[in-house]
């Protein structure tokens, strides 16, 4: 019961809000897409919250992707002992980092009242979701060992068997309670997504890079 | 040639009296809401000050700005690629602490009060946190009129003599009002990685796009006058628009129109695209001359040609030969771009303001010519400082300014007074009659309708039957009517 909930509803409801909200976000109400920064009202605790966040968390949900993407190259590249090990222990280190500037990140919310003004209910359910994925992510990097190489053959064939509207969870449904958190989390939070400011998350600016510097609009051209 | 138009604005600091209608009648307008309650997108600052937001002309804080390196111009902070690694944290960008904490009065308590033996007071309260203030710390004019001169007016950067604004005896202050000065060559454009800040190609505006605005916040440090201002509220940056709404129909912005003074003058210049950048590219000193040439002669028959070409419309050509601000930055160069250094080439400009000549000691009111012009080494607000503020630090260009106001004077004082009249004076200064008579007329009994020639935008004219007929008087989105 609870692991068709996690494995079968859960990603599909995620799916459907991501693949529905979004659009309809961005056509009807794009003045609030934004990346919502606060660095104008605290900055001393947001660099050491922000940056450390940023920093690990990208890397990390990136290895994540290219895990789905391409299985193949991955397996035969952790094949190697060493490589594996270098793996780990970078991710391991990445997932601490953003640990660490996500509590930082938190605690800044708690302790600056100025921020108050510009805190939702919203942002308090992305830090505690988000702190307690990275956490659940640690945990399960630390104590259940070569994660980045049972990933390959468990949770990425199951998430492919879910794109292929064929969903075969028993891939995933002997793994303990932590990992199934671990998925459940990530899930949660594809689906709050369009809802949230995580949607600076779908706007990567790289347009910029190659555009001359000044911008002409004009009205007849 | 790639002949563009664009709405400038130039001031006249020799009549600004620091009155801050300006600055009042723009909030009224357009920054009187939650998250915009500290912009101040019409600012007045008295010089030598710190300005507003603290020390803005510091470009080693906050990074805004043009640099040449090799030849070519880049953003003073940083490149795209450091861009794309410092979006999570802008390094550079002002805080709340280099403007002020924005406050209110809880005018409440003044009639809500329980009875007491002391007079209830209006207590302040912070327009972000709702939090009563013990102290109010800070304003958007907080050295207003050389207030705490010791602390803010000697960190002044244009200052060469700090111990200048310490001696009453040569003491000296001018106002500055600032706008958005709709750069040429914007630097908040640059650094945008959204692209949500564009120059309108038909009149110069600049502007953000608040649908693509995601607030990085490049913007807020990259501009080197500080006037992209971040809105805490909606987490996107905000500006001045020139009130275009209000030039798009002929009339004239809020803060030119309600002016007390009448120092603000608006109209349409004609510049050649192609030649900003290479004018960019020339020394400090030299960067006046360079604006001067990228500015065109809207009665050069080639010029006209090329403008319409570009899409510039026979009553905008007509403004153009109009121009109140093409006569005065150009024709007689009077006018000065504020910190052509930082190379975003502004499209505001300033008449340096006249002074009295420094009283003190045995040289009591030294003169030179004629008995009544004053030397300009004599002048109180020293060259070094208007150059450092107006030319890029040229000392000539300010004389030559100065000479043509005081001649000026010096002139129609001597008409209205039944003196001889020298038409030597102003020879000497550059100016000759028709010159000293038009210059005469903008500064003082000009109306409304000669200090400001602004065209209108004309949309009406371009597809009314579209707009009308199939979007109604919703225009804002574009209609998939036929083409």
């Amino acid at each position: 019961m609870l692991n068709n909930f996690i494995f079968i509803v859960l990603p599909y409801a995620a799916l459907a809000l991501i693949i529905f909200v979004t659009p309809y976000r961005y056509f009807s109400n794009r003045l609030t897409w934004s990346a919502y920064s606060t660095q104008f009202l605290e900055r001393k605790t947001l660099f050491w919250g922000i940056n450390p966040w940023h920093y690990g968390i990208i890397p990390v949900l990136a290895a994540h992707f290219l895990g789905v993407i391409f299985p193949g190259p991955m397996k035969a590249f952790l094949g190697n002992e060493r490589n594996l090990v270098i793996f780990e222990s970078v991710g391991l280190a990445l997932g601490l980092f953003a640990v660490f500037g996500c509590l930082a990140l938190t605690l800044r919310r708690v302790n600056t009242p100025l921020l108050k003004q510009v805190t939702f209910a919203s942002d308090w359910v992305l830090l505690y979701l988000l702190l307690a994925q990275s956490l659940t992510g640690v945990y399960v990097a630390t104590f259940m060992r070569w994660g980045s190489q049972w990933y390959l053959h468990t949770a990425v064939p199951y998430l492919w068997s879910l794109l292929t509207f064929n969903p075969q969870i028993e891939y995933v449904t002997d793994f303990p309670m932590v990992f199934k958190l671990h998925a459940a989390g990530a899930f949660v939070i594809v689906a709050l997504l369009p809802f949230t400011k995580l949607v600076h998350m779908l706007y990567v600016p790289f347009d910029f890079l190659k555009d001359p510097p000044i911008l002409y609009r004009w009205r007849s051209k | 040639m790639n002949v563009r138009a664009q709405l400038v604005m130039v001031f006249n600091l020799d009549k600004c009296i620091g009155c801050h209608t300006c600055s009042i009648s723009c909030k009224n307008i357009w920054t009187d809401r939650k998250g915009a309650e500290y912009m101040w997108w019409n600012n007045v600052e008295t010089k030598p000050g710190v300005g507003y937001p603290k020390k803005w002309e510091n470009q080693d804080i906050f990074k805004g700005g043009w640099i040449r390196e090799n030849g070519k111009l880049r953003l003073r902070a940083m490149g795209k690629g450091p861009t794309l690694f410092n979006m999570f944290f802008q390094p550079n960008m002002p805080k709340l602490d280099d403007y002020y904490e924005p406050f209110d009065f809880d005018y409440s308590n003044l009639y809500k009060a329980p009875p007491g033996s002391d007079q209830p007071v209006a207590e302040a309260f912070s327009q972000i946190s709702g939090e009563r203030m013990e102290e109010i710390t800070g304003g958007p004019n907080w050295d207003d009129d050389l207030s705490g001169s010791q602390v803010y007016a000697v960190e002044d950067s244009n200052l060469e003599d700090r111990t200048l604004v310490e001696d009453y005896g040569r003491m000296f202050m001018h106002y500055l009002p600032r706008i958005c000065n709709h750069c040429l060559n914007p630097a908040c454009v640059a650094s945008c990685p959204s692209r949500a800040l564009y120059k309108r190609g038909e009149d110069g505006v600049v502007l953000v796009d608040q649908d693509v605005c995601k607030g990085w916040r490049f913007c807020t440090s990259a501009c080197p006058y500080k006037k992209v201002y971040f809105n805490w509220q909606s987490g996107k940056a905000e500006k001045c628009i020139f009130c275009f709404p209000r030039t798009e129909t002929g009339q004239c912005n809020a803060c030119a129109h309600s002016c007390v003074g009448r120092i603000r003058h608006v109209g349409v210049l004609l510049y050649d695209a192609d030649r900003v950048e290479e004018a960019l590219l020339k020394p400090d000193d030299q960067l006046v001359a360079a604006h001067r040439q990228v500015i065109l002669d809207p009665r050069d028959p080639q010029v006209r040609e090329s403008a319409r070409a570009n899409g510039v419309t026979d009553q905008w050509l007509e403004a153009a030969e109009k121009s109140p601000v093409y006569a005065l930055i150009k024709e007689f160069g009077v006018a000065l771009p504020l910190h052509p250094e930082f190379r975003t080439m502004p499209m505001a400009y300033y008449i340096p303001s006249l002074s009295p000549v420094i009283s003190s000691g045995a040289d009591l009111h030294e003169l030179a010519i004629h008995g009544t012009i004053p030397l300009l080494e004599k002048l109180r607000a020293p060259i070094s400082f208007l150059a450092s503020l107006l030319s890029g630090g040229n000392h000539q260009i300010i004389a030559e300014s100065l000479q043509k106001l005081i001649a000026l004077r010096v002139f129609k004082r001597a008409g209205s007074l039944g003196q001889p009249v020298l038409e030597s004076t102003l020879k000497e200064a550059g100016l000759d009659l028709a010159g000293a008579d038009k210059l005469y007329r903008l500064f003082t009994i000009g109306g409304y309708r000669e200090r400001n020639v602004i065209p209108t935008q004309q949309r009406e004219d371009l597809d009314s039957y579209q707009r009308k007929g199939a979007s109604g008087f919703g225009i804002l989105k574009k209609t998939r009517g036929p083409k």
